[in-house]
């Protein structure tokens, strides 16, 4: 970034002497244009010392996935995009017949059970009814009163969300594949960690009259920037970082003004 | 060589994964494992009709009366239930088995209309509330081998529907409303009397209590009525009362009926064809899309222009149709669901299909079976999940709050939810374990 080239340094107009046209000796002043001295560079120093650079919503050291970062002005957008409360998204692996403690797969084995019982049909109808539940919570932790006819045009469309503090939330879980022992879902929730989504693999296990440990936690989606706009591990250089934050200006300005 | 007092270190990948294969596997569920039918009942207690007898005389020292039970609690059965009705302050309970003991009753008895349970305390007197589910005795011909098919509950009166006796009616009948004749100063309290109805042009297939009156509907199509008429719910074109089942004309001659409902005083009937005809008390504007009396004694075709309409169900002031598609559409007086601006509307109006759980992430979410009580609403998805909506009274809703609900609230039920029946102040639902 300082190898980049910076300001043009001021230009500012200084009456200077120097030797008059005619005979030598008399000194005259003279209009010039001569850039600042204390904007040269060496008067100056490096544009950049260090940068502030501010991390989005948390992403655990087990998981993967996108990771908003904000550089300089940009941690004040972050915590608008914090208040707006977005949803976001993991893709959440898991293996059925094995209980451990931290409910991940390299936790300490607490149990083994058979799980040969278990179909794509039921592991839907729990999370039908995790959806259900969750939905409750939803409605409830959003502090609207419920009588109110303008809380009935949001529910319609599905606009109720908890604008403050509120315990993890699921507003909506898909099984994306289901091969015995191992399954994928997707889901999409609120105010979460990591480990709350690996005890709820844990709690299907059991609801399912097995259990189940999380394999894989992916972050796909963190309010408006999805794995599209992340970059790879190829990419985190100054062209990349550039070219992204030039990308996502624009979503995220229209995302917080439709919020806020 | 091993030696005391020499550590042993973190155990190695190797031996981990040597100790999780030698770990025991437990079993909690076989591949056969089947799912088990359960009943849950919600709402006002005192009179008895959840069938809990602790909310009413608590058994333990530490419990105490339950005056409303307000989320779905569980009530163990000995057998499964396959059909239940709520009528006002009292419940039955109706399976399928072969077994004597077919029917089953809790709740007000005043009218004996669970039936003569005799009281052990003075064996010539029976119960005035039964708070527990107890059988209830059918004069059956070959009780070993009829099947209770269904039953419904009025305000004061009963109907048990088998599938080769014909219709068994008990409890009050100043309207004639069990089919029989009026006796005057009949005392209800305490009788023995069960009446059989047989004489149909074929065999019932479904029966439906209003609140003074008996609607009965058979496998051709027909539909036939007894009981009080002042407001014109017996659909006989008078506005007398009718103590013997007589067949309904009107706008549904000759019309194949598919299903009958009412709860209050006004009538509403689904034609194969997909057709909706109502009659009866029409006060709040429940049949104001025809006419404009407030009580109409004849069924009239109801011209409503939403598509073909699969079942009806009807409240005490309002009305709820589903169609085929899955849309659920309302009208009447009240509470209606679409927030506490709509309060009366004479033309149907559509609950938008995002309130039942409908988003573009879950499309093929429909509601599949609607069902009324006095002032509430129910709808059951294809997932198995219950929305209600209507006045909490007493806490009937099962939400877990006393406040009315504006719109569909879902219950939390452990289950999916198989079937429903809505009283004044309880609901009983019959739901399959996971």
């Amino acid at each position: 970034l300082n190898a980049a080239l910076g300001r043009a340094p001021r230009q500012r107009v200084r009456f200077l002497p120097a030797p008059a046209p005619g005979g030598g000796g008399a000194l005259e002043l003279v209009a010039a244009r001569v850039p600042v001295l204390a904007d040269h560079p060496l008067v100056r120093g490096p544009r950049f010392r260090k940068l502030k650079i501010g991390a989005g919503h948390r992403l655990d050291v087990k998981a993967s996935g996108v990771f908003v970062l904000g550089i300089g002005h940009g941690n004040k957008l972050l915590t608008d995009l914090y208040n707006c409360h977005l949803t976001k998204v993991y893709t959440v692996g898991g293996l059925f017949g094995k209980a451990t403690d931290d409910f991940s797969d390299t936790g300490n084995l607490v149990e083994k059970t058979t799980f040969d019982h278990i179909t794509r049909e039921k592991l839907e109808r729990i999370l039908a009814v995790i959806q259900g539940t969750n939905q409750k919570a939803l409605l409830m932790y959003s502090n609207i009163d419920m009588k109110t006819q303008e809380a009935y045009e949001l529910a319609v469309k599905g606009l109720i969300r908890p604008m403050g503090k509120s315990p993890p939330i699921i507003t909506a879980v898909r099984c994306l594949q289901f091969a015995l022992p191992e399954f994928q879902l997707e889901v999409h929730c609120l105010h979460e960690t990591q480990q709350y989504l690996r005890k709820m693999v844990h709690e299907i296990g059991l609801e399912l009259k097995s259990s189940a440990v999380c394999t894989q936690v992916r972050r796909i989606r963190d309010g408006v920037f999805t794995v599209d706009d992340a970059l790879p591990r190829t990419q985190w250089n100054l062209q990349g970082i550039q070219e992204a934050i030039q990308n996502c200006q624009l979503k995220v300005e229209t995302e917080l003004e439709k919020t806020l | 060589r091993r030696g005391l007092g020499v550590a042993v270190g973190p155990p190695s990948t190797r031996q981990l994964r040597e100790a999780e294969e030698a770990a025991l596997v437990f079993q909690y569920a076989g591949k056969a494992a089947r799912r088990k039918d359960r009943v849950f009942v919600w709402g006002f207690s005192y009179s008895g009709a959840l069938g809990v007898p602790s909310f009413v005389r608590p058994d333990a020292g530490w419990k105490k009366p339950r005056r409303i039970q307000p989320t779905p609690y569980r009530l163990e059965t000995e057998e499964k239930i396959s059909s239940a009705a709520c009528g006002y302050g009292f419940t039955l309970l109706a399976s399928t088995t072969r077994d004597i003991t077919k029917v089953w009753g809790m709740g007000l008895n005043k009218d004996s209309q669970l039936g003569f349970q005799r009281s052990r305390r003075d064996q010539t007197k029976g119960y005035e509330y039964v708070l527990e589910p107890s059988p209830i005795p059918l004069p059956l011909e070959k009780p070993q081998q009829t099947r209770v098919l269904q039953v419904s509950c009025g305000r004061a009166h009963s109907l048990v529907l088998t599938d080769s006796e014909g219709v068994f009616t008990m409890g009050n009948n100043s309207y004639g409303q069990c089919g029989r004749k009026v006796v005057e100063d009949e005392i209800y309290s305490g009788s023995h009397l069960i009446h059989q109805l047989k004489e149909f042009d074929s065999r019932v297939v479904q029966v439906v209590c209003g609140q003074d009156h008996s609607l009965f509907r058979t496998k051709k199509g027909t539909v036939y009525a007894c009981g009080w008429g002042a407001d014109g719910q017996t659909g006989l074109g008078h506005y007398n009362i009718t103590s013997v089942p007589t067949k309904l004309r009107g706008d549904i001659a000759g019309v194949n009926i598919i299903q009958v409902s009412s709860y209050g005083d006004c009538c509403l009937a689904v034609s194969d064809e997909g057709d909706v005809f109502g009659w009866g008390n029409s006060e709040y504007l429940q049949l104001a899309s025809v006419t404009e009396t407030t009580q109409v004694n004849v069924p009239r075709h109801l011209p409503f222009k939403i598509g073909k309409i699969k079942e009806a169900a009807c409240a005490g002031t309002g009305n709820i149709v589903l169609t085929e598609e899955g849309n659920v559409f309302v009208w009447g007086y009240g509470i209606l669901g679409k927030g506490p601006n709509l309060i009366e509307t004479a033309v149907p109006e559509m609950i938008p299909p995002s309130l039942f759980g409908w988003s573009d992430f879950s499309p093929d979410i429909r509601v599949a079976h609607v069902c009324c009580g006095l002032s509430q609403f129910a709808a059951l998805t294809n997932r198995g999940e219950l929305f209600v909506w209507g006045k909490n009274l007493r806490g009937c809703l099962g939400t877990g709050r006393m406040e009315d609900q504006y719109f569909p609230w879902r219950v939390t039920v452990p289950g999916e939810v198989v079937d429903v029946a809505c009283g004044v102040d309880h609901m009983v639902s019959m739901v399959r374990s996971f």
